[in-house]
């Protein structure tokens, strides 16, 4: 499957707790709400209601640690989600926000140096099959690496929580390894 | 076959797999999962998402209020209420709540609820902390622990392991925050360590107490690591004799088995250690911000607000007075602490100092609780995190640094090498 939209290029060390400030990290876990708020500690541009939501980005592109800083809040992927991202790139990412994107089944990518060979605006084109991304605006191409295939079951069954659910009403729970 | 790291034991102990790789994807078992007033109603919302009423193991699911006690507004008070409704309807155990109170991560380790060669998680992400007893300790967001909670395991990436091996001795104002932020600069957050699993061997790790051994294992997580760990020997040992009745087992290292990296420090080069405001990575010797005023000086959490951090700064304190500029806030992370600390004599040095102690919580940490940071605040804190708005105002700077740091420093309202104190 191929997805095309713009990106926004994220300035370095995007910490977690600036993509979701601290009033909002007790709030309801749900992406539209979480989605109003999102990115409103990252840059002032953001730091109004929908700021970031109403950009109408499909995809971020990131350098290293991308969602670092250790919160563990889920709010972060909702909020991203929420917002239309369909996918982040970035050189690496903070494992907690890992976890919980997989969980979520919202792709993080890695992919090096992507940050460089992209601006703010651009289309992109991300193959999901090939994980090869095509920079339509400025013609730069880019291998991503492969999603692990416990990843791709996990975003298939729509999150985890499905995933989960599904097997706990087959009985097939207990096949977990 | 290379042998394994003492990470990839555990995972391939609790998988049922003779060996695991660095980058595969597991099931394991978990040994505890344990979440906390701020994020533990959500997790158990979860469970019941997944059609699931009850935990797997009522003992094995340790709940915690540490955030939010005793609650400072109305928002807070009745998230606690809610919080202790759901933990008793699920008939928990273990539940540490105000009056049995610390931080959770204290708690997890002091009550026994960690064993080596064991894998615990909780919904923070300081639950690197149980490394210092050779557990895999994972922070995880609700979705992980709400699934744990219900059928007991939780994935998990198998991590590249990276050791450092740390020689020499401990200088007497020297602690295991100095070194923890002497890696940190070392390293800087580009990247190396993200998603690897963290090895502390050498002499001086022999050498540490397991107050120490928490902190290094502690901060492992703010190096973007999986996982810090020390493998288990006879301080673990002794430390977990009065701790807990269970069987365990204390798995080592391999002597071939494949590291990613393999740095050495020298204990000798590391002294006091600060990291200046805004970035953990900013880290520079002591010497190089002496001088520096400030007006806060703050030790707790669940790096330092041990015993042994309450004991240093009382021998730097005893007999003398902090300098009036100076607001000094102790919190000990945990109801043991505090009256250990209490009957050790610490508290009365420290309180006879110009400090204020507080009832255990994560206090001021992470700015939403005790002592919040106002704009214009400087403040030297022994805490974990410094970035702009840590702490409350984002318009405060936070200095991070030791106890007997912050200890030697108060007493003059300015950053104080407390090697050249006299004694
Ligand atoms: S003391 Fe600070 S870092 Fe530790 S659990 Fe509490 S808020 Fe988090």
């Amino acid at each position: 499957m191929k997805i095309t939209g713009k990106c926004w290029v994220a300035p370095g060390y995007v910490m977690a707790y600036n993509i979701i400030t601290q009033p909002f990290w007790t709030s309801p876990i749900d992406p539209k709400e979480n989605a109003r708020w999102v990115m409103a500690g990252v840059a002032e541009e953001f730091n109004r209601e929908n700021g970031f939501a109403s950009q109408g980005y499909t995809f971020i592109v990131a350098g290293h640690n991308f969602a670092g800083g250790g919160k563990s809040i889920e709010h972060v992927i909702t909020g991203l989600m929420g917002a239309g991202i369909r996918a982040v790139f970035a050189d690496s990412f903070s494992r907690l926000q890992f976890r919980n994107a997989i969980n979520y089944g919202l792709p993080f990518i890695t992919c090096k140096d992507m940050a460089k060979g992209c601006q703010t605006g651009d289309l992109l084109e991300w193959d999901t099959d090939t994980g090869l991304i095509h920079n339509l605006t400025n013609g730069n191409t880019f291998q991503s690496v492969p999603v692990a295939p416990f990843v791709a079951e996990v975003a298939k069954a729509g999150g985890l929580m499905n995933f989960i659910k599904k097997r706990i009403a087959e009985g097939t729970i207990g096949d977990l390894r | 076959m290379p042998g394994m790291t003492i990470t990839e034991k555990i995972i391939a102990r609790h998988s049922g797999r003779k060996r695991v790789v660095p980058g595969e994807l597991v099931w394991v078992n978990i040994h505890t999962v344990m979440t906390m007033d701020y994020l533990g109603a959500q997790t158990f919302a979860k469970l019941h998402e997944l059609g699931v009423q009850d935990v797997f193991d009522r003992d094995r699911v340790i709940c915690v209020s540490d955030h939010l006690v005793p609650p400072p507004n109305e928002k807070f008070a009745t998230m606690l209420n809610e919080w202790r409704r759901v933990v008793r309807e699920h008939h928990i155990t273990h539940f540490y709540d105000l009056g049995n109170q610390g931080i959770a991560h204290q708690i997890m380790v002091e009550k026994g609820h960690v064993l080596p060669g064991t894998i615990s998680i909780g919904t923070d992400s300081h639950a690197n902390t149980y490394g210092a007893v050779g557990a895999l300790g994972n922070a995880v967001g609700v979705t992980d622990a709400a699934v744990a909670m219900a059928i007991g395991k939780c994935w998990l990436r198998v991590p590249e392991s990276v050791k450092f091996i740390v020689r020499g001795h401990w200088h007497p104002y020297v602690m295991a925050k100095d070194l923890s932020l002497y890696v940190m600069g070392m390293m800087h957050w580009n990247g190396h360590l993200i998603y690897k699993a963290i090895e502390y061997t050498g002499e001086a790790i022999s050498q540490l107490g397991m107050a120490g051994r928490m902190t290094l294992c502690n901060m492992t997580v703010d190096l973007g690591a999986k996982n810090g760990i020390i493998a288990p020997d006879a301080v673990t040992r002794k430390y977990l004799r009065s701790r807990t009745k269970e069987k365990y087992v204390s798995l080592q290292s391999d002597p071939d088995a494949q590291y990613e990296q393999v740095y050495e420090i020298d204990l000798n080069k590391v002294g006091p250690t600060v990291a200046r405001p805004h970035r953990l990575d900013d880290v520079v010797p002591v010497e190089e911000v002496e001088g520096t005023p400030f007006n806060k000086a703050f030790v707790g959490t669940c790096t330092n607000g041990r015993v042994e951090d309450l004991e240093i700064m009382a021998r730097i304190l005893k007999g003398r007075r902090i300098h009036p500029d100076v607001n000094m806030l102790i919190v000990p992370a945990s109801q043991t602490v505090y009256l250990e600390a209490m009957k050790k004599g610490y508290l009365a040095t420290l309180i006879e100092a110009g400090a204020a102690i507080d009832t255990p919580s994560c206090a001021a940490c992470a700015g939403i609780h005790t002592g919040v940071a106002g704009d214009g605040d400087i403040i030297l804190s022994a805490g974990n995190r410094n970035m702009q708005g840590r702490m409350g105002s984002k318009k405060a700077e936070i200095y991070l640094t030791s106890p007997a740091v912050v200890a030697a420093s108060a007493l003059y309202g300015k950053i104080t090498d407390p090697r050249k104190l006299s004694s």
